[in-house]
């Protein structure tokens, strides 16, 4: 990344936090409901100096990531499975594209009845929202895969798992990634609301404990969190991931 | 001694309800050693008779005998050249060769040794680490060869792999082809649309006719090697391939095609 973009952005940051300071500073909105930057500053401090913010990151990110690799495990399955039999496909495809449209959080009252406030229920909340997505996207991945491609591992004598695990897996891989960036926003949709609702430990269930203790500026500096461990997972896991596609695939596919 | 035989093949495909006889009792003996060059018109069933042989698509009726033995299954004993390659993308030029050899389990140093030995031969030894994106057409159609011959199969089958080459790699590659085939002494099935290029190649050309779908006649060329594309002598093979196919056309007019 050129550092002329870097500029760019810390301009903007820099930017919205100086009109942020401006709307506070005039009164444009009530004090009590937008915080000052600095507020928000010391809360995040606090948050970090305490080691409650450290830990509730950990704790999310450790449901996310449970969650996340049962999803993509799961999901990769399921597409396989329903793009193998395509009379299975035209069964169940309608219902995996109807439970794909449930939002993570509609999940959460289920989860609540059969796991209770724990852990299992979260994640529960965390696989069921990214899986769906997976499986949708690893089928159409799969079907996507230039038949030539599959006819030249079984010419070259691939058939069963190894042509599943050496050609078709590595064949629609590109296509996947689409299905686990979206599984992963899912995923981390529903382990934040999961932990809002829930309240046991998690960036949610501080979320939620600011609420209660009408601390605006300790409910934005964990938002900010979110939102900066949303950038650093795509950055750090998912660009990553194309780049590598890419530096092998070539730049068209 | 016969290398393969194809037997009464029978093979439909179901267009939207109409089925279509893509071959309709092709029969073919090829012995081994043979270099066979199989032309026909567009349509006329050559790649679904290639897949046959190849074991990727199953006749409604028929047989394929290998060495007197019935086969029915894909087989590494049977490469195909595809005809746009179809390298994996995700692997390196070396992992593309040696990729058969890593299914039949074959232990690493081993696979290193054929496919430098492939890679060499195609001249290719520099370009082991690269993907295929950042190679040339032709450059990939020479990997595809390397990968089939590294599976040291008893027949290699070639379904038109110079048709998307500029002529200039191609006539190289005629070359190439025909010297890897007298040092390797491998028999071959090779599908082309290019008559030209089928008397430089072919020990044999079997003529494909239309409707019904059948071989319909064997050319022998017997002229000596290595053969260049531009070779006067070759054109009367050529004028009796293309007497073949007219009469072909003419026959068809007559029965009101
Ligand atoms: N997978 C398929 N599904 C349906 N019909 C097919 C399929 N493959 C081939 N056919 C039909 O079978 C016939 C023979 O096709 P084939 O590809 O074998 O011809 P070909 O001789 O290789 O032609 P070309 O020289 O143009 O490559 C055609 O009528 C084609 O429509
Ligand atoms: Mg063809």
């Amino acid at each position: 990344m050129g550092g002329k973009i870097i500029a760019r952005r810390v301009v903007f940051y820099v930017g919205i936090i100086a009109a942020w300071q401006i709307v506070f500073s005039l009164h444009l909105a009530p004090q009590t409901v937008i915080p000052s930057p600095s507020d928000v500053g010391q809360a995040l401090a606090k948050g970090v100096y305490d080691g409650s913010l450290l830990y509730g990151i950990g704790t999310s990110l450790l449901r996310l990531s449970a969650g996340l690799v049962i999803a993509i495990a799961a999901g990769i399955a399921l597409g396989i499975f329903i793009a193998r039999f395509e009379t299975m496909n035209q069964i169940i495809g309608p219902f995996l594209l109807g439970l794909q449209s449930i939002p993570s959080v509609a999940w959460v009252p289920l989860a609540f009845l059969w796991f209770g406030r724990t852990d299992g229920g979260i994640i529960f909340v965390t696989v069921i929202g990214a899986l769906f997505a997976v499986a949708i996207n690893t089928h159409s991945a799969i079907r996507a895969v230039p038949p030539t491609l599959v006819a030249a591992g079984r010419n070259m004598g691939a058939n069963g798992i190894q042509l599943i695990k050496d050609v078709i897996i590595p064949a629609s891989f590109p296509q996947m990634i689409a299905g686990f960036k979206q599984g992963w926003s899912y995923a981390w949709r529903g382990v934040i609301s999961a932990e809002v609702i829930f309240s046991v430990l998690g960036l949610g269930s501080l979320l939620n404990s600011g609420t209660k203790n009408n601390q605006i500026a300790e409910v934005i500096s964990v938002l900010i969190i979110i939102m900066i461990i949303g950038v650093l997972v795509d950055g750090l896991v998912f660009k990553r991931l194309e780049r590598t596609v890419l530096s092998r695939w070539g730049p068209v596919k | 001694m016969t290398k393969l035989q194809a037997r009464n093949i029978v093979k439909h495909f179901d267009h939207n309800g109409t089925p279509i006889l893509a071959l309709d009792g092709v029969n073919l003996d090829v012995e081994e050693g043979d270099f066979v060059c199989l032309v026909g018109p567009s349509g006329c069933g050559k790649s679904t008779f290639l897949n046959i042989i190849a074991g990727l698509e199953k006749p409604d009726s028929g047989e394929i005998l290998l060495n007197g033995k019935l086969i029915d299954t894909p087989g590494p004993d049977r490469t195909m050249v595809f005809q746009e390659g179809a390298l994996f993308p995700w692997l390196k030029v070396v992992d593309n060769v040696e990729f058969g050899l890593k299914i039949a389990g074959i232990p690493k140093e081993e696979r290193r040794q054929i496919s430098k030995r492939y890679l060499d031969m195609m001249q290719l030894e520099k370009f082991s680490e690269s993907y295929t994106y950042q190679l040339s057409t032709g450059m990939k159609q020479r990997v595809a060869i390397a990968r089939a011959l590294a599976m040291d199969p008893e027949i290699l089958l070639m379904d038109e792999p110079f048709a998307a080459l500029d002529s200039q790699t191609r006539d190289l590659l005629f070359v190439e082809l025909q010297l890897i085939w007298e040092r390797t002494k491998k028999t071959i099935i090779f599908v082309t649309h290019n008559i030209a290029e089928s008397v430089v190649l072919g020990s044999k050309v079997a003529i494909f006719k239309h409707r019904p779908s059948r071989i319909k006649k064997e050319i022998v060329i017997d002229y000596r090697r290595p053969r260049l594309a531009e070779d006067e002598n070759l054109l009367k093979y050529q004028h009796a391939i293309i007497q073949e196919l007219k009469n072909e056309v003419i026959e068809q007019k007559k029965s009101g095609d």
